[in-house]
């Protein structure tokens, strides 16, 4: 209720504003629009640096681009022959945000191998590439032996720009005097904007930019392509700035190459960080704040200092400017906030985490049982495909797998063999292989011989995301879940590989993607009644105690719809009683859902107890493999990993 | 002029840029180590240098070229006075702007150091004015080629160039052997490969990021001082300028890796001093950066940065 109104009081503000300013003859609405410019730019920057997590340190060039690709079309000018003949306005803008997605991807492309700060070098390359750029090819002259084909070609305008630019026509609207038309405007390709990408903020795309933000090699084992995911992020984050720029461009009637300099890419930076990175309202805040306090604050400042030192009489206050502090007075604020607020102004406040957290949670563990209430959800038994192929045919068949680290061995031509519904142990030592042979199969790591074939298909070559499509999940040795993210997201994000919304429906949201969305989340919910986490669906992933961040990451394993599920070291870290649910779990999972589960384990008890068969790894070498009873037995594994006395432990 | 003594002179104007690049490429590329900061104040502290250094000499009593004596004293001393106060004003940076924001998202520090940067050209601005300042010819320039071998050539080669080298080097080969040799630089190294592990080993964290903070800003002032002896000219908005060139040199060699940092600096004083002959200065820029983002495509962590193996 109180929402509704608070609503509409800002949508009827937003609508008188223009209207109360030319009564009051504040002439301020030139300003606001100009502001609200650098707002959209800054909320196309956030689709990167916030939802994404990718650094740009180089956003203006996508501004230079819309706002040229505005100038170039819609000059009369300009002498090549494309120019002469403006064309509309309304078309160019299209065409703007079309050009400026598409020179998105063309800069994301080659950087995709490229992480973290060496991408934000990259993409400052660009920010400064494309100005020098737009001023040379202003006089273009290509000499080769005397014979001149291009003499002073004149493409971009140069140092002096483009002037003039074409205004938008719409019957009877004065766009040609009138500030209020251009306010208008830019308020409903703002709202629009705003309202686009908030959907897409709570969809299948904005889960995945998030995960890939939060840990890249876990997203892609989790079936979301980094690449693709990528490329959309730097696509649509360029397109709103190719709005922004062309609007800008007809508004100033005029643009020159100096407008799209390093520091209007690191100005939006600021704004977007201000305000709080990936948080819609901090970053309208951010930019807001920014604009008015370089365009209005300073010189009103000036006047009130200057007043000051007229009243009480100090020369230095009265013949003080302002302006000339301009940049130290915006660095301190910058400073500030920062230090006052790290995670900017409207942005998520983060616990840091301290040493003593998890002594607080673990006598909680004690007291609520963790026990799962639910049943398997039925949705996945009916997803998870049974008998398709012969069930004498193994799931994943493993031959000759070597793999080297510079001289070191880490796997040396290892077979194993998962039958359909089948739980195989694989155990040994520390630094025995177990793990790199998890990376082989899951596609992080290349093996450089042997061959692995998983439900009749060969995975040489895939990426991890494919892998998971496919059917093969996994866990981590070391919990990589998705830590600023809630429970519920790590879940959905898991389902990303099995969903299809696209980015259109993500807008839009046409029925079956409000179908699908909604089974996700009963899925998602249902899965976690399942593995015991009902009830902390909203809470953030690392505020979770440590056990329920295992079986989390289990859950996320699950949601992916595998058939092959690998578990690394899963009830490492837990209780007894943890342990003994998390292997009923285990348990259930293969005689409810038939599904094959490859389980490294340093717990015996656990190990022995559930699987079927049990590979044993030495220095990456297999050195045994059979029943459970059989291992214990073997000489060479006692030798190397069991121990002697330990086969009469269990029975002790 | 020959093609080939234009190579040379080139050469040689590519080795004078890329030396003072290399000096402020290792400011950011140690404390990009050691707190994964890009420190965008980095530039504007060299700029202060110069006119640091400036007000050094001025302090002095230095207005005219030195000469013999004075070349052994006052020259080093100034280098050290200014050295102590950058190597002072970055450490206070780092202080004030960087180190109540060590456990906070990486970010926040980003934006405070773009917030410093604003803050410390402004203030350059208003104490020497918008327009640029004359550095006073203090070392002395002799064409050693014509006036002490006595060859007639078209290249051109001055003590200067020999200073800038002179003092480039045994500035590099010092901070090289404090790095690898001495305990400070024992705990510099671990500090930077894994700062919890270093201080469960009982090193002092923060005293170590303070000492990388001071070296840096130390040899971010002696890049000044060269600066402005060679180019007699300084101006408040040249640390922009500069730092970008510097972190590029960074990047390039790879960051968080001091040699490649210095390689990177000589790399991009070549490829502009030839890019400025060869196809023209507007384009230099843009010339840079392509060689960057090519190099970055093909070899993701620079020229000499070691690809960090992930812990899966």
């Amino acid at each position: 209720m109180t929402r509704s109104l608070r609503w509409t009081a800002l949508i009827a503000a937003l609508l008188v504003y223009p209207f109360l300013d030319r009564v009051l003859g504040l002439q301020t609405v030139h300003a606001v629009s100009d502001g609200m410019i650098y707002v959209l730019l800054a909320l196309g920057l956030n689709i990167v640096v916030g939802y994404a997590g990718l650094l740009d340190l180089g956003y203006a060039a996508f501004f230079a681009i819309g706002a040229y690709a505005m100038g170039l079309l819609n000059s009369p000018v300009l002498g090549s022959p494309l120019y002469g003949y403006p064309w509309s306005f309304w078309l160019c803008i299209w065409v703007a945000a079309a050009v400026s997605a598409l020179l998105g991807v063309a800069i994301g492309a080659p950087t995709l191998r490229v992480r973290g700060d060496y991408l934000a070098i990259i993409t400052l390359g660009f920010g400064e590439i494309i100005p020098v750029a737009i001023r040379n090819l202003g006089d273009i002259t290509l000499e080769i032996g005397g014979w001149r084909p291009i003499e002073r070609l004149n493409l971009t305008g140069g140092e002096n720009g483009v002037n003039p630019i074409g205004r938008p026509y719409l019957p009877g609207v004065p766009f040609e005097t009138d500030p209020v038309p251009w306010y208008f405007l830019i308020l409903v390709i703002g709202a629009g904007s705003l309202w686009a990408m908030s959907r897409l903020h709570d969809s299948r795309l904005g889960r995945a930019w998030m995960a890939i933000r939060e840990d890249e090699t876990a997203a892609d084992c989790t079936g979301v392509n980094p690449i693709s995911t990528k490329l959309l992020a730097f696509a649509l984050g360029a397109s709103f700035s190719g709005f922004a720029g062309s609007v800008y461009a007809a508004k100033l009637q005029a643009i020159t190459p100096g407008a799209f300099e390093f520091q209007v890419s690191i100005m939006l930076l600021c704004m977007v960080v201000l305000g709080g990175a990936g948080s819609l309202k901090g970053v309208i805040l951010g930019g807001m704040l920014i604009t008015i306090f370089d365009r209005v604050a300073l010189a009103q400042m000036t006047f009130f200092v200057r007043w000051i030192g007229r009243a009480v009489d100090v020369q230095t206050l009265a013949t003080a400017d302002l302006t000339l502090w301009r940049w130290f007075f915006f660095g301190l604020g910058l400073v500030l906030v920062m230090l006052l607020r790290p995670e900017g102004l409207a942005g998520r406040r983060v616990r840091p985490v301290a040493p003593g957290d998890d002594d607080l949670d673990s006598p909680r563990i004690e007291v609520e049982p963790p026990a799962r209430a639910a049943a398997l959800p039925g949705w996945l038994r009916e997803r998870v495909p049974r008998g398709a192929a012969p069930a004498s045919a193994p799931i994943l068949d493993v031959r000759g797998v070597t793999r080297r680290f510079g001289g070191v061995v880490a796997l040396n031509a290892v077979d194993l063999v998962v039958p359909r519904g089948a739980i195989i142990g694989l155990i040994g030592p520390n630094g025995a292989g177990k793990t790199t042979f998890f990376n082989v199969v899951t596609g992080l790591i290349r093996p450089d011989e042997g061959r692995l074939v998983f439900e009749g298909a060969s995975l040489a070559g895939l990426r991890p995301n494919a892998i998971v499509g496919r059917g093969i999940a996994r866990t981590f040795q070391s919990i990589r879940l998705f830590p600023q993210m809630t429970v519920l997201e790590n879940v959905l994000v898991g389902e990303h590989c099995r969903l299809a919304a696209t980015v259109a429906g993500a807008v839009l949201r046409p029925p079956a993607v409000v179908a699908e969305e909604a089974r996700a989340r009963g899925r998602a919910r249902e899965l976690l009644a399942f593995i015991g986490l009902d009830g902390k669906e909203h809470d953030l992933a690392r505020n979770l105690p440590y056990g329920d961040q295992r079986r989390l990451e289990i859950a996320r394993a699950l949601a992916t719809e595998p058939r092959l599920l690998l578990l690394d070291e899963p009830t490492a870290g837990m209780n007894p009683r943890e342990t003994e649910t998390l292997t009923a779990l285990i348990g259930s999972l293969r005689r409810e859902l038939e599904l094959a589960i490859l389980l490294i384990e340093h717990d015996m008890e656990v190990v022995m107890g559930i699987s079927d068969r049990i590979t044993v790894l030495d220095y990456g070498l297999r050195i045994a493999e059979g029943t459970p009873a059989e291992i214990q037995r073997h000489p060479q594994v006692i030798e190397a990993y069991l121990g002697t006395g330990y086969e009469r432990e269990p029975h002790a | 002029m020959e093609w080939w003594e234009v190579l040379v002179q080139q050469t040689i104007n590519g080795l004078t840029r890329g030396a003072v690049f290399a000096l402020i490429a290792l400011g950011y590329t140690m404390v990009y180590g050691i707190i994964e900061l890009i420190n965008f104040a980095h530039g504007d502290v060299f700029m202060l240098g110069l006119f640091v250094s400036l007000s050094w000499f001025t302090l002095l009593g230095v207005t005219k070229t030195l000469t013999g004596w004075q070349l052994v004293t006052i020259l080093p001393l100034v280098f050290i006075l200014t050295m102590l106060t950058t190597a002072a004003l970055n450490v206070g940076i780092d202080r004030v702007a960087y180190r109540p924001l060590r456990r906070s998202t990486r970010l926040a520090p980003l934006i405070t150091a773009i917030g410093v940067s604003f803050m410390l050209e402004n203030l350059a601005l208003l104490w020497k004015g918008p327009a640029p300042i004359a550095y006073p010819d203090v070392f002395p320039s002799v064409d050693i080629l014509r006036e002490w071998l006595g060859v007639d050539s078209a290249i051109f080669i001055t003590t200067k160039d020999v200073l800038v080298v002179g003092a480039t080097i045994p500035l590099m080969l010092a901070l090289h052997y404090f790095v690898t040799r001495t305990r400070w630089g024992k705990a510099m190294r671990a500090t930077a490969q894994d700062r919890e592990t270093a201080q469960a080993m009982g090193i002092d964290v923060e005293r170590t990021i303070l000492l990388t903070f001071f070296v840096g800003g130390a040899l971010a002032g002696a890049a000044g001082l060269i600066q402005g002896m060679y180019y007699n000219i300084g101006m408040w908005w040249m640390g922009y300028q500069a730092g970008l060139r510097a972190f590029t040199a960074a990047v390039l060699g790879g960051i968080g890796n001091m040699p490649g940092a210095a390689l990177g600096g000589l790399f991009i004083g070549f490829l502009s001093a030839w890019s400025d002959q060869y196809i023209s200065a507007r384009w230099t820029n843009a010339i840079v950066f392509s060689i960057l983002i090519l190099v970055l495509v093909f070899r993701p962590h620079g020229l000499l940065g070691a690809r960090p193996a992930e812990k899966v």
